[in-house]
């Protein structure tokens, strides 16, 4: 097993490496740079050059890339030119907030569509299978700003249950922290919930179908034993995937949604590097991005490992 | 195992159920924090869409940093709405003979906001900083090649070459006086000299700024200002009209609703400001000034007016804003005519048209509508536009720096003297939209040194006929501004200059 982690954890750093490489990479294509930016429509084409020199822009990417990598190597990310603030220090402002949307949002999700998942699947093409499917194309089809949208002009404006634009953190108590995250993770939810319960749902009636299934049947269990004891545990290693995936995306922050709901977390904070070409802030919050998966694969894999008598006997078996 | 994914299901479902049962209950408690805050009101909370790049005034060019910097830092001498130069950290000047230099008489007593005297020597020290070769603005001052500190309070500028718009040069909010042992810093940590003193910013949610008690001139109103980022602006709207905010920009179509809406109010000005379609030169068609003339003979810019922003512009025929005190009116010289435009076109020799492409700025929703409308109105007369629409930064680098594109709309903003507006369109210049001709090159420099200032204005008046009849840009309109502020809101007002006057904001 810490073989196997240890193992995990070498091919993260490979991958963060490559990550790191095709960003810089990619950016020397596409066109625009700091120094025109911060000049604006009043430069003339010297003055440009001189602060392109001054920045260090002028210098071959793969000079500036060693540069970034050398800093990185002492764990020092660089300073964003557009904050004057260290990487580092600009991501873990942004750790409260991203987390939290994520981890409300999927927690949210997770309870609708396994909820949801297992009773369709158990009840299939019965009313509430119906239903569930229909939630699944709603969550599917409706664009986040637009419901985002609705929201603050329905449950802000309108009714003023919930703040339209603010982040407050825990520090300030649960209460107020939760209330503002509400109408936000609520909406990322709903984004999230489709392909949720298709996955719990098809896993579900894969399962349902198997024959040790029928075994229990016949053995006489109790319905609810067989659903949940059996039947569910087994059914959820698919989909746990699934929500470690969807949970790693969200982590790498959601641009619509911060930006509706003026949340000051990574999606925005990427958004705001790519467009200002800030190359070290966009590569700081590239490789937090790419070791968050990365992370989130592994602990999924090993819920697997836990979840699966089979593979659970072979790790074991190793040791 | 299962257990424990019950467990946390249920945990999970409690937290929500709880999160939903209170929330009704807290929001008794919420209105009245807002009523308290009401009573006592002692915050300005202004919504901005992008973070400043840094609180730096003299290392940017971005409007986002300068509208919060303006009420950190001062200035020797600044401007009121009128476009009248009026004194800030100097209390007088003067402008020697031959007007080749210039000596300001500073306030005594002003302090920093670290508590340190300002003098003389702040004032040439942040002139060599803003002469430096990291500041953007370095070129504008190139001209001053002398900075003598006569005493404590009295410093004198000397020019290499005659400008008579010397004076206008001072009163930019990137001439902010800055104290030198805080310079390595300015871009996290201002400190200047300014209304309000620099609290705190959280980079992407707030900046805030608290009143400045030592201040050398009259004391701000309100005692906290705090800039909130909301990029979403039908959440700016909402945050408006539900109180959260005091101060937001608006679209102009939302002018209305605001007047009509209890507890807020639209505001809207003319803007030292301009929309333009620039016409690449170089390129194969915009090259025969007869095509060019036929594209301004095609485009309504009152339809643009209308529909854009609601009605709420000015069309203009040439290169200033109807605001500039050196405005004329030119917008006869190419007048609206379709069929006229259809023979110019034939004359030049393409009486089937042509496609060319437009590059429009996504980031500014105004010019991108404008675009979309002016490719409509040039089909009439044959010409096809491509449409392309492209980030700012490949705008910057693209368009204004590389000169790749055909056509482009845009907006140019900002300065009180004519020369500065208008100096790109010199043929040596280099601009994006330079005037290749030449025509205006001899008038500009004569204006520059014309001290006569009823002759200046008859030059500038020239310059702006040739450029409406030589067309390297469409003149579309002078821009307005429009904000939505909360009615208790007194004494807003925008300058031609890219500053924000919070000092003299109050709550009625």
């Amino acid at each position: 097993m810490l073989n196997y982690i240890l193992k995990r954890i070498w091919s993260a750093i490979v991958v963060i490496f490559i990550v790191s490489f095709i960003t810089y990479f990619v950016l020397m294509f596409i066109p625009g740079d700091a120094a025109s930016l911060i000049l604006g429509t009043e430069a003339s084409a010297e003055q440009i050059a001189q602060l392109r020199a001054v920045m260090g822009l002028d210098r071959p990417w793969i000079v500036q890339y060693a540069d970034w990598l050398r800093g990185l190597i002492h764990l020092d990310f660089g300073e964003s030119y557009l904050y004057g603030t260290d990487v580092l220090t600009l991501i873990i402002q942004r750790l409260p907030v991203t987390f939290s949307v994520a981890f409300i949002s999927m927690l949210i999700a997770s309870v609708i569509s396994i909820v949801l998942g297992v009773l369709s699947a158990i009840y299939k093409d019965r009313p509430i299978d119906y239903f569930s499917r229909s939630i699944m194309q709603i969550g599917s089809a409706i664009p986040s700003f637009w419901i985002g949208m609705l929201f603050i002009v329905f449950f802000g404006l309108k009714l003023k249950w919930f703040p339209i634009s603010d982040y407050v953190p825990l520090s300030n108590g649960l209460f107020p922290y939760l209330r503002n995250l509400v109408m936000p993770c609520t909406v990322l939810a709903i984004g999230e919930v489709g392909m949720l319960i298709r996955s719990v749902r098809t896993s579900m009636i894969d399962t349902l179908n198997q024959d040790y299934m029928e075994m229990a049947k016949v053995k006489g269990l109790k319905s609810s034993t067989i659903y949940f004891k059996y039947a569910l545990r087994n059914a959820m290693i698919a989909p746990i995937n699934v929500f470690g995936m969807q949970f790693a995306k969200l982590m790498g922050g959601t641009v619509v949604v911060e930006s509706v709901f003026s949340l000051p977390g990574l999606g925005r904070l990427l958004l705001v590097a790519v467009e200002q070409r800030d190359i070290v802030l966009l590569q700081g919050i590239v490789m937090f991005i790419t070791a968050v998966v990365v992370f989130t694969s592994l602990v999924v894999d090993i819920a697997v490992m836990l979840l699966n008598p089979k593979i659970r006997a072979k790790a074991g078996g190793e040791r | 195992m299962l257990k424990k994914v019950l467990a946390v299901l249920m945990s999970a479902m409690f937290v929500v159920g709880a999160a939903g049962c209170s929330s009704s209950k807290k929001e008794a408690t919420g209105d009245s924090a807002q009523e308290t805050s009401a009573e006592e009101k002692d915050t300005l909370r202004i919504a901005y869409t992008a973070d400043p790049e840094g609180l730096d005034p003299q290392r940017t060019a971005a409007i986002a940093t300068l509208e919060v910097t303006s009420n950190i830092f001062d200035t020797l001498i600044t401007c009121d709405t009128d476009w009248n130069i009026i004194p800030d950290l100097a209390h007088d000047w003067d402008l020697a003979e031959d007007g080749m230099s210039i000596t300001f008489y500073l306030n005594e007593g002003v302090l920093f906001h670290n508590g340190r005297e300002m003098t003389a020597a702040d004032v040439k020290y942040s002139f060599e900083r803003l002469k430096g070769e990291e500041s953007p603005k370095a070129s504008m001052y190139k001209n001053i090649v002398g900075i003598d500190v006569i005493d404590d309070y009295t410093i004198k500028f000397t020019t290499e070459n005659l400008d008579v718009d010397l004076l206008q040069s001072f009163a930019y909010p990137w001439t902010a006086i800055i104290p030198e042992e805080c310079s390595d810093d300015l871009k996290t940590n201002p400190v200047g000299t300014g209304a309000y003193k620099y609290v705190e910013w959280v980079p992407q949610q707030s900046i805030k700024l608290t009143r400045n008690d030592d201040y050398f001139g009259e004391k701000a109103n309100i005692q906290n200002v705090e800039f909130t980022l909301i990029p979403d602006y039908t959440s700016q709207l909402s945050a408006l009209m539900v109180g959260d905010i005091d101060i937001t920009e608006v679209t102009a179509d939302q002018i209305d609703v605001l007047n009509n809406t209890d507890g807020v109010k639209g505001y809207s000005e003319p803007q030292n400001s301009i929309e333009i379609l620039a016409l690449n030169q170089e390129n194969e068609y915009l090259s025969n000034v007869k095509v060019r003339q036929a594209i301004a003979m095609a485009i309504d810019k009152d339809e643009i007016i209308d529909t854009v922003v609601w009605g709420n512009g000015t069309k203009i025929g040439s290169h200033l804003p109807v605001c500039s005190p050196y405005y004329v009116d030119t917008t006869d010289v190419m007048p609206y005519d379709v069929e006229a435009a259809k023979e110019l076109l034939a004359e030049a020799g393409y009486p089937d048209g042509f496609t060319i492409s437009l590059k429009l700025p996504k980031p500014y929703q105004t010019h991108v509508d404008a675009g979309q409308i002016i490719a409509d109105q040039l089909s009439k007369i044959g010409i096809t536009c491509e449409i392309e629409i492209i980030e700012w930064a490949t705008w910057m680098s693209d368009v204004y720096t590389d000169k790749k594109y055909d056509m482009t709309v845009v907006a140019h903003s900002g300065r009180l003297e004519p020369y500065n507006f208008l100096s790109r369109y010199k043929s040596t210049s280099g601009d994006y939209i330079s005037l290749l001709s030449g025509d205006v090159d001899a008038l500009l420099d004569e204006a520059r040194q014309e001290k006569d200032e009823a002759k200046r204005k008859e030059l500038y008046a020239d310059i702006q006929r040739v450029l409406a009849e030589e067309v390297p840009c469409v003149y579309l309109q002078s821009l307005s501004k429009f904000y939505g502020l909360n009615e208790k809101v007194e004494g807003f007002s925008i300058y031609p200059i890219d500053m924000l006057n919070l000092k003299a904001v109050s709550f009625s």
